[in-house]
């Protein structure tokens, strides 16, 4: 909400630059940003319009001649209120405006325009798009537009939170600002009127269908008024914070509200169509055109102001045009209630309406304000538009809304705030917000006042007085415990370490959308998460696997001309196993993938080399070494169902704790992707994490010497190398403490269907130095063995 | 023994000490001295000649000529002549590239994220962590979220059904760690959340935040600042000019943002969330608010991350773009 300065000083005594007045507001929690966002203007400059004609080609259109302070330029302007003589905000060639808008030299239906004549909508200063702004007299021709801004309009836009409906208002503001200054507040110059006999009663009567919907509901009338145009106090006052004076009466209604808080409404009396208000709830079929000329359908979510027939405006939130006041209007009937608040949301809500009056009764209104606003306006009808007060009002106010005394301790206090702040100021600080306040140390009790229903529990006034005492008065303590009895490690420590032995390998890890569309979750058959309201049918699902993810960023880069990639991700899939959130299983995962070439053509490496499957094993074998997860079996997985072809599983202690592959083609066809063949791994995180989470033991290093020996069996073609490497291992006895292929031969000399499997064997002892008799014997018990399992001869 | 049979079991045992060629500088220095040297074995060799009769001293001599040879050549291959690694590596030509090794990158989300744990943990913080699918009462209405709030709307929470939501921030973590654990509690809980707004630079439908909730009998207001300034002063400098400016949230009260000044924009820049946790959250999950007390705080992980690095737009954060991620 725009404030003006100028307004509040009505109020209060404010310091003396804008710059402050900001300043103090926001660190009271009414954050606030000077009015304008002047760097943006900082081109714009004050013009004169000296002459205007109509466009000769263009009915809506004018030319006119503005003066810059040096020169006169023709200007194409399509505001329908620009005219001669004006004071205006003027755009020059090559300045630019807010949202990047570049002014440049153009011709507009064949006429030369030098420049931009500016709404406020185009200054970013307001939403007011209908007219050009105009500036009033003090401006000077050739100056600068901020300066003038800064000195004729000072104002401050607030971002006020959902817990203060009472700063929704000058007055409201102003009471926060003269608490912390210390200095008095000022009222608005009106009173309650007196009156001998009621008339109003012959006029309109009030009745409620459900009187917690609408606890209050002031009635009264004006009559013999003149509608017409606001004075320029009025106006000025509107226009300051960026709103359109539409006529005095409507005027008055929006005066009181920004000024006190409260929203009033003015029907036309003689068009209300009846001598009762009926509030009660929508029904299904009705319908009622409100002021802004839309149609609207009402049912049962509304509150409804009628006039026990129809609907005459939709309660606390918008009139109707029906009843509205037009030029012609002679008596208004002024509504100055008080609504439920959650009521007005949900009516409001329903039919996606937000207004000035709904913001206001949705975060909770004044029960006593609607009295306050009603005598408010009635004088100003008063004084503004010449009428009379038809004695008295229809006030019906069964259930009087009364707020709770409250009880603050100064214990509380101190623990709360960890600070010291005195007595004096609990008392003056609660009282300057309107409490009554009884007790004056130890212990006080408060009412709040009728504006502030947010106060209702000891730790709410706490807030109040550190509010006002001012968070940075409260010293920082850095004294407390540093260590606790249940501390706990990092659960996901090991995710650091795996993240620097992925990094060391070569791995760049990226974060992937845990959305995704149903499209690329179908590509694997894993039940998945739907959400109810996606922002797209892109976005529908939660992911069931970081593959698709991954690939879609190495499709990514492939586009850019980064073929080469080592990527990976570690977070949550989801799987709907059971029905109902119950069945919803969230899994941490690790997922990683390999593309393109793992190291081109260099001077010192001839050949390059692509991805393939033992690229990508020899990472695994090194992540997993690295992390100790030792005897690890690798099985032949036929029926992958994660997203590998020719797909193997990792073994630990019987467990499988990931998988790897050939990433399936099916990705690459399924979301049309550009890239080549690709290899991946998945591993469950938890599982990880949690075979990470032990100390490692030292082995002590074995002084005697190894042996070496080699040996080369002939086997058939189809023999696994890993079968012969186990059944060795098998057989080493104690002292057979390495056993790795290193050569692979295949020719003629060989045979056809068959390879000769070069191993090397390193032999040690824990105890003795070895000699050849100790390694002879283990070496023929496996030639024998191994030349049985396999029909293998030794070369 | 005659010379030949010295020769030859010089040779043989050349054969033995120099198969496998030291790599070792010092030992290859050692094996040329106990070889080449001037008292070496080939030396000894030579000293034999005076007792080689005429006869056999040409033969002798070759003999001993060939030794030498073979062994010097068998010390320039495997060490090389500089002459000879010029021509065939050009390894002197110290402006060539390196040997490359791959280099992988972590992301910066991650040494944001890493950064924020390490510094609650230095002081004290454990970890914890929860569910990204959770229920209506613990990411709303056991923080004190009233039945209308408007973030309980579809328009601003993913449903997966009417009870069931994507969390909308790791503050869901502090009733699952306060339902679990009796008091006093410590914890930063980092996580993925979600919001249903559309994707821009500025926004994205999902995020990272790190919560904090501390508990304890006597936890105040002033420990809260002591604790988010020497957050702050270790994330962003010492030097790091910030304020606490009041402000509301369901779940606290007081409740307050944190800002730190950027000299580069001229502006405040509005870093976390915090407050005294409300006594309704409390009650909410049986702890008795006469007792206890503590403070709770909230941060994006990206906007933190973006400040830091300079990054102005989210989506970079997600988009996996080597050419962004290699940069950290």
């Amino acid at each position: 909400m725009r404030i003006s300065i100028d307004w509040l000083k009505e109020f209060v005594d404010v310091p003396s630059s804008t710059e402050k007045i900001a300043d103090m507001l926001t660190m009271l929690g009414l954050e606030a940003e000077q009015g304008l966002d002047t760097a943006n203007l900082s081109d714009i400059i004050i013009g004169e319009v000296k002459e205007k004609i109509k466009h000769p080609n263009a009915d809506k259109l004018s030319l006119c001649q503005v003066f810059d302070g040096n020169n006169i330029l023709p200007v194409v302007c399509g505001a329908p209120n620009v005219d001669t003589g004006q004071k205006i905000a003027f755009a020059p060639v090559g300045s630019v405006l807010p949202g990047d808008f570049k002014i440049g030299k153009a011709k507009i239906r064949g006429e030369v325009s030098k420049g931009m004549i500016c709404s406020e909508s185009e200054l970013g200063i307001s939403d007011e798009h209908d007219g050009i702004m105009v500036l009033n007299d003090n401006a000077k021709v050739g100056s600068s537009f901020v300066q003038y801004i800064q000195e004729n309009a000072p104002s401050i836009e607030l971002d006020i939170t959902p817990n203060r409906p009472d700063c929704f208002s000058h007055l409201g503001v102003a009471r926060d600002i003269s608490v912390k200054i210390s200095s008095p507040l000022h009222s608005p110059d009106y009173q309650p009127r007196p009156f001998t006999k009621s008339e109003v009663e012959d006029w309109i009567s009030v009745e409620f269908e459900n009187i917690d919907e609408c606890p209050r509901y002031v009635a009264g009338i004006v009559k013999n008024i003149k509608v017409g145009p606001s004075p320029d106090w009025l106006k000025n006052r509107l226009e300051s914070i960026g709103q359109r004076s539409i006529n005095n009466i409507v005027d008055i209604s929006n005066f009181v509200m920004m000024e006190m808080g409260h929203p009033t409404h003015m029907f036309d009396y003689d068009k209300f169509g009846s001598k009762t208000v009926l509030i009660r709830r929508g029904k299904k079929g009705e319908k009622i055109t409100t002021l802004d000329e839309i149609e609207r359908k009402l049912s049962p979510e509304q509150l409804l102001i009628t006039n026990g027939k129809i609907p005459v405006a939709i309660a606390g939130v918008m009139g109707g045009l029906d009843s509205a006041v037009t030029k012609e209007t002679t008596t208004v009937l002024i509504e100055s209630a008080y609504f439920d608040a959650p009521t007005i949301r949900k009516g409001a809500k329903s039919l996606g309406m937000s207004t000035d009056a709904s913001k206001r009764f949705e975060r909770g209104a004044d029960p006593n304000g609607a009295e306050n606003a009603f005598w408010r306006v009635v004088q100003l009808l008063e004084d503004v538009a010449g009428g009379n007060w038809v004695a008295g009002m229809a006030d019906p106010y069964p259930k009087k809304i009364e707020q709770k005394p409250i009880e603050l301790t100064r214990e509380k206090l101190d623990l709360l705030s960890g600070c010291d702040i005195n007595d004096s100021f609990v008392l003056l600080t609660l009282k300057g917000l309107g409490c009554t306040v009884k007790g004056k140390t130890k212990k006080w009790t408060a009412t709040p006042p009728s504006w502030r229903p947010d106060l209702e529990r000891e730790v709410d006034l706490i807030e109040e007085v550190i509010r006002l005492f001012g968070f940075d008065n409260v010293p920082s303590k850095y004294h407390y415990n540093g260590i606790m009895e249940n501390h706990e490690p990092d659960p996901h420590k090991g995710i650091t370490i795996m993240t620097s032995i992925l990094t060391g390998l070569g791995f760049t890890q990226v974060f992937n959308n845990s959305l995704q569309s149903s499209r690329k979750v179908s590509l694997l058959d894993i039940p998945s998460v739907k959400i109810m309201n996606p922002l797209s049918d892109k976005m529908d699902q939660l992911r069931t696997s970081l593959i698709p993810g991954l690939l879609k960023t190495a499709d990514f880069n492939v586009k850019n001309g980064e073929p080469d990639l080592m990527l990976y991700e570690w977070g949550n899939v989801f799987e709907q196993e059971n029905p109902g959130m119950a069945g919803i299983v969230e899994k941490l995962q690790l997922t990683g993938m390999i593309h393109g070439l793992l190291h081109g053509e260099s001077v010192h490496r001839k050949k390059k080399r692509s991805a393939s499957f033992f690229a990508l094993k020899g990472v695994i074998e090194s992540f997993l070494s690295r992390l100790q997860i030792q005897n690890i079996l690798i099985k032949p997985d036929k029926d992958n169902d994660y997203g590998f072809q020719n797909a193997f599983s990792v073994v630990v202690k019987g467990n499988i704790i990931g998988y790897f592959g050939d990433i399936s083609h099916q990705f690459v066809s399924g979301m049309n992707l550009d890239i080549g063949q690709s290899f991946g791994f998945q591993f469950d995180l938890n599982t990880l994490l949690v075979l990470t989470d032990k100390t490692v033991k030292y082995i002590p290093i074995v002084n005697y010497p190894a042996v070496e020996r080699d040996l080369n069996f002939l086997v058939k073609e189809n023999t696994i190398v890993g079968d012969i490497v186990s059944t060795i291992q098998k057989n080493g006895k104690s002292i057979l403490k390495k056993v790795e292929p290193y050569n692979i031969f295949r020719d003629e000399s060989v045979g056809e269907n068959k390879k000769a499997v070069a191993l090397k064997l390193r032999f040690q002892s824990d105890s003795k130095t070895l000699e050849d008799k100790d390694v002879n014997s283990v070496i023929n018990e496996i030639i024998r063995v191994v030349s049985k399992n396999f029909s293998a001869k030794l070369r | 023994m005659d010379i030949k049979e010295s020769i030859e079991s010089v040779r043989n045992l050349f054969r033995t000490d120099s198969d496998p060629f030291p790599t070792n500088y010092q030992t290859v220095e050692a094996l040329r001295i106990k070889y080449l040297g001037r008292k070496g074995l080939v030396a000894g060799l030579f000293s034999m000649m005076k007792d080689v009769s005429d006869k056999e001293r040409p033969i002798a001599g070759k003999l001993l000529n060939e030794i030498k040879q073979e062994i010097s050549s068998v010390f320039n291959s495997q060490t090389g002549s500089s002459k000879s690694r010029e021509k065939s590596h050009g390894e002197s030509d110290y402006s060539l590239p390196g040997l490359t090794f791959p280099v992988g990158h972590v992301h910066p989300l991650q040494q944001t994220m890493d950064d924020i744990k390490s510094i609650f943990m230095n002081i004290g913080f454990s970890v914890a962590y929860g569910p990204e699918i959770d229920d209506d009462f613990h990411n709303f209405g056991a923080l004190n979220f009233p039945p209308e709030h408007p973030a309980r709307d579809m328009q601003d929470t993913f449903f997966i059904d009417p009870e069931t939501i994507l969390r909308t921030h790791t503050s869901n973590v502090q009733i699952h760690l306060m339902e679990e654990k009796d008091p006093p509690l410590r914890y930063i809980i980092p996580g993925r959340v979600y919001r249903n707004e559309a994707i821009s630079f500025k926004s994205y439908c999902l995020f990272h935040q790190v919560e904090g909730l501390y508990v304890d009998k006597y936890v105040s207001f002033a420990d809260q600042k002591g604790i988010l300034e020497y957050f702050v002063k270790r994330m962003f400098g010492a030097d790091t000019k910030m304020r606490f400016r009041p402000s509301f949230f369901p779940f606290t009260e007081p409740s307050a943002e944190v800002d730190i000044w950027s000299e580069k924009g001229g502006q405040w820049l509005e870093i976390l969330g915090c407050g005294m946790v409300d006594p309704e959250v409390f009650k909410s999950v049986d702890i008795d608010p006469d007792i206890w007390h503590g403070f709770a705080f909230g941060m994006g992980i990206e906007r933190i991350c973006m400040l830091k690095y300079g990054i102005d737009d989210i989506r970079l954060l997600y988009q996996g773009d080597m050419r962004f991620l290699e940069q950290f």
